[in-house]
């Protein structure tokens, strides 16, 4: 695999690299437009909206502080179905499972349906460095393994490329005459892939639900690979985060409604695929052995705390990505991390520690978009004031941030005059009066020179972004004026 | 295969590390709580005519839904969808009403098909046991219809259902369903499609990329 990824840590890198790159733009541009306005389209035939919002939310927090018991049904009626059950603390031991698993069947080559879990364990890595090919079947991520890549979205992994690209992929990689007929592109990764769908024994995929009720999985698609996947092959080998287990079979009405209305727009993806153990007839088609990896990586540990717990109700449906105006400038790579977005933002430091992240959180402008497209209810504003303040106490603790000198005589200095009514009003005064040869079109652009060394952090503040001017009147002004 | 002590001690700590970590949540309430499964409105609105219904949805996912009075207009309907294409390879499920129809239509289909007549197919047809008019979805159940690949794996899918057997809503349908009698149940709203690349909609990535459903009325 590439080793150039950018990675959490360097997240102020990484974010100042993709605003400059216009290709990345080119290709990021369609997100809004058109994911944005299919949501707000499919989530008016869902009837009451907020109710089916409310519904779900209270189903997660249910399970969530039940989640041992709802864990215990569940792997008891899996087990009855014929399924097996495993159970990995880390990534490591998920991906020793699997191993071991494929290696039982003494195969050399997997078939892999999307899975973010999958993803989060760095699977494809663990599989060919054991000698195993992983190929992958959604058309995104095959895009991307082609490339070489990471993910840069939960739903739609190869957004960050643009038809050229990925034209230009493809005559590299499997030899197609240069195309920019998207249908010929798709028709070309059906003809490849389904000559490796013909010779695979053994599929994994990730699991969207898992009932505890009747031990079912569900998975959700549009492609029809997840089906192929689950059912030519001999084993299927689900990995399925701990967090996904859900009470009752008719709680997945709900979710069926929200989760496609979310992440696409679709009022139903063209296929659930709903597995509940192994075919009890021999004459039926489907794998012979079902393995479910219960994967932890962390995820109880954020039952903790009722803020922190809210990130386990996540179901992956990608909307706050599409809503994010942070994401939609830089896109998901710049996150470092395969959770992109606010609730990569917000669940990447609680996976994979909040010193390997602790950018991410300020990754956001706290606008709360995220919040109000989420399906259920995660208050990611919230979540992310809570991990920076987990991150200043800690920095506290460790070392005193350094603040530049000239930083916090600048910020003295406004305390003082800021805190008396005669010299706020005369600094503001003055304001008026140096920004006329600043300001252009109601914003002050780049500041640099004696401006900047004068009026600390001005130089700083619009080095990547415009500064509102000071009105022509303030509101006192204009109150006094009236009552004349 | 794993070792069954390193399983048992994974499977164990994890469990105390839920219990541990839900402990230590404030305020943690032991009660359970009732999740509100039920929606706050009833049903919106009562629709009276869920074939009508199914039609609208169908075209709305671009499927091709044609109504027939009874199995012979099925047949007929058939041999046209058939011909239309000049299709040879056609395989079917081992659903009862789809070999009558078939056999009526005097259509030469295989069944039991081998993997490699499975993917040679130009035309799989199947029946579904159940339909959800309000998404235009059908329901396949391994335990009907076990040779589902039959309606994943050509290009075409011809799907055969009755009037009786579509229901208004999802939530109707998830109450019908036994999943331990059937391990498999498929739900099939549309064409296969994939927006991956630039968003830009495509047909028929890896499943069907043609979805004819033929609604025979019943008497």
């Amino acid at each position: 695999m590439s080793t150039t990824h950018a990675t959490s840590e360097t997240f102020d890198r990484n974010a100042r690299a993709a605003l400059a790159d216009p290709v990345l733009h080119g290709a990021l541009r369609n997100l809004a437009d058109s994911f944005v306005v299919r949501r707000r389209n499919a989530i008016a035939s869902a009837g009451d909206w907020e109710d089916l919002r409310e519904r779900a939310r209270s189903i997660k927090d249910e399970t969530l502080l039940h989640l041992d018991e709802y864990l215990e049904r569940f792997t008891e009626n899996a087990e009855k179905a014929g399924s097996t059950i495993h159970w990995a603390r880390d990534g490591k031991e998920a991906c020793e499972i699997v191993l071991g698993l494929v290696r039982a069947q003494n195969a050399n080559m997997v078939v892999k349906a999307k899975s973010m879990a999958g993803e989060e364990i760095h699977l494809n890595e663990a599989l060919e460095a054991a000698g195993i090919e992983p190929v992958e079947t959604d058309l995104g991520e095959w895009i991307i393994q082609l490339a070489g890549e990471t993910p840069s979205h939960i739903v739609v992994p190869a957004i960050h490329k643009t038809k050229q690209q990925i034209a230009d992929l493809f005559v590299e990689k499997v030899g197609i005459e240069k195309t920019d007929n998207v249908d010929v592109l798709t028709q070309t990764a059906r003809r490849i892939l389904r000559q490796r769908f013909a010779e695979a024994q053994v599929g994994i995929s990730g699991v969207n639900f898992g009932v505890a009720e009747t031990g079912t999985i569900l998975i959700l698609e549009n492609e029809g690979n997840i089906r192929l996947t689950t059912s030519l092959t001999k084993t299927h080998i689900a990995v399925m985060g701990i967090e996904k287990v859900i009470p009752k079979f008719a709680d997945l009405d709900v979710f069926l409604k929200l989760l496609p209305r979310s992440g696409t727009g679709q009022r139903l993806t063209a296929y659930q695929s709903l597995i509940t153990g192994v075919k009890n007839n021999a004459d039926d088609i489907g794998p012979d052995e079902l393995h479910i990896v219960m994967l932890d990586n962390g995820r109880s540990r954020m039952l903790a705390h009722p803020l922190t717990r809210q990130s386990l109700a996540c179901i992956r449906c990608g909307a706050c990505l599409n809503a994010c105006p942070v994401y939609q400038q830089i896109g998901g790579h710049a996150y470092g991390s395969v959770y992109p977005g606010p609730i990569g933002a917000v669940i990447t430091p609680q996976l994979f520690g909040l010193s390997k992240a602790k950018q991410l959180p300020y990754a956001s402008s706290l606008c709360g978009a995220c919040r109000e497209v989420c399906p259920v209810k995660i208050d990611i504003p919230a979540l992310l004031l809570h991990l920076r303040s987990e991150i200043a106490e800690g920095s506290t603790r460790e070392s005193q941030p350094t603040r530049k000198l000239g930083e916090s005589i600048a910020f003295r200095m406004y305390s003082r005059i800021w805190s008396r009514s005669g010299t706020y009003a005369l600094s503001i005064r003055a304001a008026r009066l140096a920004q006329r040869f600043v300001a252009r079109n109601g914003k002050i652009g780049k500041v640099s020179g004696m401006l900047a060394l004068l009026v600390p952090p001005l130089g700083a503040w619009t080095e990547r972004r415009d500064a509102p001017v000071v009105a022509p009147k303030s509101f006192r002004e204009m109150w006094r004026e009236k009552k004349k | 295969m794993m070792h069954s002590s390193s399983h048992s001690n994974a499977r164990s700590s994890i469990f105390a590390s839920i219990r541990e970590n839900l402990a230590k949540s404030e305020p943690f309430n032991e009660e359970h709580q009732e999740a509100k499964s039920e929606p706050r409105t009833g049903v919106l609105f009562v629709e009276t005519n869920t074939s009508e219904v199914f039609r609208e949805s169908l075209e709305m996912v671009g499927a091709k839904c044609t109504f027939v009075e009874n199995e012979i207009e099925a047949a007929d309907r058939l041999r046209s969808i058939v011909g239309d294409r000049s299709a040879t390879e056609i395989i079917v499920s081992d659903s009862e009403l789809v070999h009558r129809i078939v056999n009526a239509a005097g259509i030469n289909a295989i069944q039991d098909a081998s993997r490699d007549e499975l993917f040679s197919s130009a035309i799989g047809i199947t029946s579904a046991q159940w339909a959800i008019a309000e998404t235009g979805t059908l329901v396949l159940e391994s335990g009907a219809e076990r040779h589902r690949l039959a309606s994943l794996v050509p290009p075409v899918h011809v799907c055969i259902v009755t009037t009786s057997s579509i229901r208004q809503s999802m939530a109707e349908i998830l109450k019908l369903m036994d999943p331990d009698a059937n391990r498999a149940i498929t739900f099939v709203t549309g064409a296969s499609r994939t927006s991956d690349i630039e968003l830009t909609l495509a047909i028929g990535v890896h499943g069907p990329g043609e979805l004819y459903v033929v609604v025979i009325k019943d008497q």
